[in-house]
């Protein structure tokens, strides 16, 4: 861990001002008028981002070991996915059935 | 089975004493997170479901939600997230003083996103948003919008009781560095959530 030697405090403030950043980033977003299909893959990549930048540097996943890494991350977002997965799959039927 | 086979049954499969490498109370303390996120993803996944479904069409938020004021909301709980990470280190490197100190400025910027969180709801329960009734549309709206940060809010009113206690126990001797620790996982996790919900609810 190369903070063992310098600030031990110093990667929660370079955390904190890139997660700073990139919200001002999404919130800027909004007004540059993209497609829609952009801002939906633009806005979920840098979440993605903070979230991994939190989970690894606030939370110090990054420093456990990769096994408790993979059961957190791994876990949760496969899981989300699957049930979003199986969800999806009722939109059509169930907006056709609402619609007649 | 002969006793070396054992040997080896047990090193692949029996985890030995700590199979993350960590403390059994941080093993605890992740899986206790790793549950309560699968509640908020059912939750983000439910309030997609009924975004999808609805037969009217979903309100655009920056013109229900002052999104400036929103981003002031995130701003407070990533800074909170930052003292709470120099509070664990500074309980692991022995310096009390400080530890304290920002564990003080953590829970004082929990109290401001909850004070803000307050504003916003009464402002929107004061145009009307129920959990049955929304003014701008789909009555699944205001649903989501009162569930969802309901359920953030009852988990940053939480986080401020642990990190109350732990800073009164730290400051009595009573708690060490895993104490500051855990308490600091749980507010973490709850900044790690606010970000899918500012992301899914509020901009997206």
């Amino acid at each position: 861990m190369s903070e063992a030697t310098g600030n031990p405090y110093r990667i929660y403030k370079v955390t904190w001002i890139i997660l700073l950043i990139i919200t001002v980033a999404m919130l800027a977003s909004e007004a540059l008028h993209m497609p829609r299909w952009f801002l939906i893959v633009f806005l979920l990549a840098f979440m993605m981002v903070k979230a991994a930048m939190i989970g690894g540097n606030f939370m110090h996943l990054r420093y456990e070991k990769r096994s408790l890494a993979a059961v957190v991350a791994g876990g949760l977002l496969i899981t989300s996915l699957i049930l979003y997965t199986f969800l999806s799959r009722e939109f059509d039927y169930i907006r056709r059935h609402l619609a007649g | 089975m002969h006793s070396s086979d054992a040997a080896v049954m047990e090193a692949h499969w029996g985890g030995g004493a700590a199979p993350f490498g960590a403390s059994w109370q941080k093993t605890m303390m992740w899986i206790f997170i790793v549950t309560d996120g699968l509640l908020f993803s059912g939750l983000l996944c439910g309030y997609g479901f009924l975004r999808h479904i609805s037969p009217v069409p979903w309100p655009r938020q920056s013109e229900v939600f002052s999104i400036p004021f929103i981003a002031l909301m995130t701003f407070i709980l990533i800074t909170s997230s930052m003292t709470m990470g120099t509070a664990v280190t500074a309980a692991r490197l022995g310096d009390r003083s400080r530890a304290l100190r920002n564990l003080s400025f953590t829970i004082f910027g929990g109290l401001c996103f909850l004070a803000c969180q307050a504003y916003e709801w009464s402002h929107l329960i004061h145009e009307g948003a129920r959990l049955t009734r929304n003014p701008w549309g789909p009555p699944q709206f205001a649903q989501t919008f009162f569930v969802l940060t309901g359920f953030h809010g009852s988990h940053v009113l939480s986080g401020l009781i642990i990190l109350t206690i732990t800073t009164i126990r730290l400051s009595m001797s009573k708690t060490g560095a895993q104490g500051v620790e855990m308490a600091g996982l749980y507010w973490h996790f709850v900044d790690l959530v606010w970000v899918f919900i500012f992301t899914l609810f509020y901009l997206l």
